[in-house]
């Protein structure tokens, strides 16, 4: 038993030797997000045609879930046994660059690189004058909406403001049934988001010009009643705090909500899983002085400070960001193009759906780079949801959150 | 005379692997949690109790540690009211009954992940079947969101805890019920006594040291399960269904305070400790007395 164990010990300890070796000349090694069934797949073949064009350029990518992307980049960071690049949430960016793990990228990018990005997308991997990623998914949000639900309760247009959509909603509502008007997120990743599009429609901001969090403005807590008013008055489906984005969106697929707010990739989800639901794509819903905001995100692709392949990388993410291979991607995917060339192509100037989120781009925001970002946006989630449960007055918990989030802002 | 170094020699060997897999962690997350860690884990200033300050001041810990208890105690008390009988039936000589405890040992076979992930279906508001049937029993007339607050969550997520734990369970009651020589019953139903009794005075005490050791194992496993509340709510909404280990890996890894993180860890890891010492030393003056 114990000659097994000390068996087992010694190869624990050669397995670790083993990992701290890794590092082969040559040989590239990618962390890379799974958006979907296809991203796996796409990266297999990118690996086949880079090694055939580069020999000697061993590339492995691993692919590993969203959830637990930042839980796996945390652990490999702490012990050293980080791959040489990674995909990254943009948003996490300044925590890599202040903890001084991201290479800036400058050296390597010619005019002619830059050039082939859309400086929307490009410009929040830049920070302090420094490139540190490139992007290399860019998704914004715009409203969908179900024509036949729509048609039935008497709307001829999808509403353009937040009046309207109460209104269509209570006409849907009419219609009895298991339908309902508003798709409302409740639960997990982006719950937070969810609540912002109401927010900047009010001409309220994630954060107030003095830097203070902007969630006790005026505007935020008119947005939280505006939201609480339509779960109260039934106007969106039960129990919200039940429901991630994924849920909402099934429940958009079974033609049982009338409008919803969510990102390109679910016209690529309609098209394979419900083939004859009839909608549309429309911009978010304005605020009464005409005000309107969409959740601009984009995910780069960093190379690490401790890569010792750092050229070979770099060939890497220059042909990644080849038209073809990019166009590839996105389409797959359902994301937004993000090279120039990429987005004069038929697929995406032809494409009615897509153009409603293009046209919303000037209205983006970004995710703030501030440090600590992530448990202000958790705490914003987390009053949301006491206010969708009731918990509360929606003034009172805004303002708790404020106080909470100022807390971190001004560390 | 024995040599008396003679046994510590030989499970010296087992001691140092132990000490390798189980201290060096344990002694490198105290040094995180009583330093300023940056989200990478790298140390930097020595900030002595300040991680656990910050903890004892967060009302959501509190509560989570208060939930925690109330969620160990009810999955390990409620999987062993139900494994009790279980057992005791499945001991009995039955037609099928190999096939019955199969059935009941099934899901341990499912990983807990995936049993939670189908729970999560099952109990979707809109389209779940737990739903429908309610619906078509005539039990409910109206869709009830299970999830959407804790006070309906959290009793499932109880209630499931209870059914994956009930196989193990079960299967350490009935290695303790076939330890028991038929004898004692053929005796014990000879002077008269009814099944009752003869669960009351034979098998009950006999199993005693059985349910102590289901208790203890079960405990330190409950108390630490991750998977089916982070599946189902992941501790939400608004925090009300976090236990201990849902509160650490937010800590960790969604707002990157690997300190604070690290002290949850270490509470955790003392409360088990204190538990098991506490309660391994209440069980054996039992079964000395």
């Amino acid at each position: 038993m114990a000659i097994s164990k000390w068996k087992s010990g010694l190869l624990a300890g050669l397995s670790v030797l083993a990992l701290a070796a890794q590092a082969n000349a040559g040989e590239v090694r990618v962390t890379v997000a799974e958006y979907s069934s296809k991203t796996g797949p796409y990266f297999q073949e990118v690996e086949k045609a880079f090694e055939a064009a580069n020999p000697g350029i061993d590339v492995k990518f691993e692919v590993v879930p969203w959830d637990v992307l930042l839980q796996k980049l945390t652990t490999d960071i702490t012990a050293g046994t980080n791959a040489d690049l990674s995909i990254i949430g943009t948003r996490w960016l300044i925590d890599f660059v202040q903890q001084d793990v991201a290479e800036p990228l400058d050296s390597y990018i010619t005019p002619d690189f830059k050039g082939r990005f859309i400086d929307t997308f490009l410009s929040p991997s830049i920070m302090d004058g420094k490139t540190y990623g490139l992007p290399i998914a860019a998704s914004a949000r715009a409203m969908y909406y179900n024509k036949e639900l729509l048609e039935k309760a008497g709307v001829a247009n999808p509403p353009a403001t937040w009046a309207e959509l109460k209104d269509a909603a209570a006409k849907i509502k009419a219609l009895g049934g298991e339908n309902y008007g508003y798709g409302l997120q409740g639960k997990e990743i982006e719950t937070d988001v969810y609540y912002y599009y109401a927010m900047w429609s009010q001409g309220s901001e994630i954060l107030d010009k003095d830097g203070s969090s902007g969630l006790d403005s005026a505007g935020a807590i008119e947005a939280a009643k505006l939201y609480k008013s339509l779960i109260d008055e039934g106007l969106t489906q039960p129990g919200v705090t039940s429901y991630a984005r994924e849920d909402v969106q099934n429940l958009f697929k079974q033609g049982k909500v009338g409008m919803m707010i969510t990102a390109p990739f679910l016209s690529n989800q309609i098209k394979e899983e419900a083939p004859n639901l009839k909608y549309g794509v429309a911009a978010i819903p304005a605020g009464p002085t005409g005000a309107r905001g969409t959740y601009g995100v984009t995910d780069s692709i960093v190379m690490f400070k401790n890569s010792k392949n750092k050229d070979e990388a770099w060939k890497l993410l220059d042909f990644l960001f080849q038209t073809d291979w990019r166009a590839k991607f996105t389409q797959g995917e359902g994301f937004l193009p993000v090279n120039k060339e990429e987005a004069k192509m038929d697929y995406y100037v032809n494409n009615a759906d897509l153009a409603a989120f293009t046209a919303l781009l000037p209205d983006a925001r970004f995710a703030p780079v501030i440090p600590g970002w992530e448990e202000i946006a958790q705490i914003t989630s987390d009053a949301m949801q006491k206010v969708y449960l009731g918990e509360g007055d929606p003034e009172a918990l805004l303002k708790e959150a404020a106080a909470k989030a100022d807390g971190i802002l001004k560390k | 005379m024995h040599n008396r170094a003679l046994p510590y020699l030989l499970t010296l060997p087992s001691l140092i692997l132990a000490a390798v897999v189980i201290f060096w962690p344990v002694v490198d997350l105290i040094q995180i949690a009583t330093h300023d860690v940056s989200r990478f884990g790298q140390l930097r200033d020595f900030n002595g109790v300040a991680n656990f300050s910050a903890l004892v001041a967060d009302p959501d810990f509190i509560k989570a540690l208060l939930r925690t208890g109330v969620w160990t105690a009810a999955v390990v008390g409620g999987a062993l009211l139900v494994s009790i009988p279980v057992a005791v039936i499945l001991n009995t000589d039955f037609y099928g009954r190999s096939v019955a405890r199969v059935i009941v040992m099934l899901p341990w076979a499912v990983s807990l992940t995936m049993t939670a992930i189908v729970w999560r279906w099952a109990l979707n508001g809109e389209s779940g079947m737990l739903n429908s049937a309610l619906r078509g029993l005539g039990l409910a007339d109206q869709n009830i969101q299970w999830l959407a607050s804790a006070a309906t969550a959290f009793p499932m997520q109880i209630m499931i805890g209870i059914l994956v734990t009930v196989p193990f369970t079960t299967t350490i009651f009935l290695g303790g019920l076939s330890s028991i020589p038929d004898d004692l019953y053929e005796a014990a139903a000879l002077e008269g006594a009814g099944p009752v009794q003869q669960f009351k005075r034979i098998t009950f005490p006999l199993l005693k040291p059985f349910v102590n050791i289901a208790i203890v194992l079960n405990t330190i496993y409950v108390f630490n399960s991750f998977p089916i509340i982070w599946v189902m709510t992941q501790g939400g909404p608004a925090n009300s269904t976090d236990i201990l280990v849902t509160h650490l890996y937010k800590l960790a890894f969604r707002v990157g305070k690997l300190g604070e993180a690290s002290a949850v860890s270490l509470v955790m890891l003392a409360i088990l400790l204190v538990f098991t010492a506490i309660y391994i030393r209440l069980a054996m003056r039992g079964e000395r007395a």
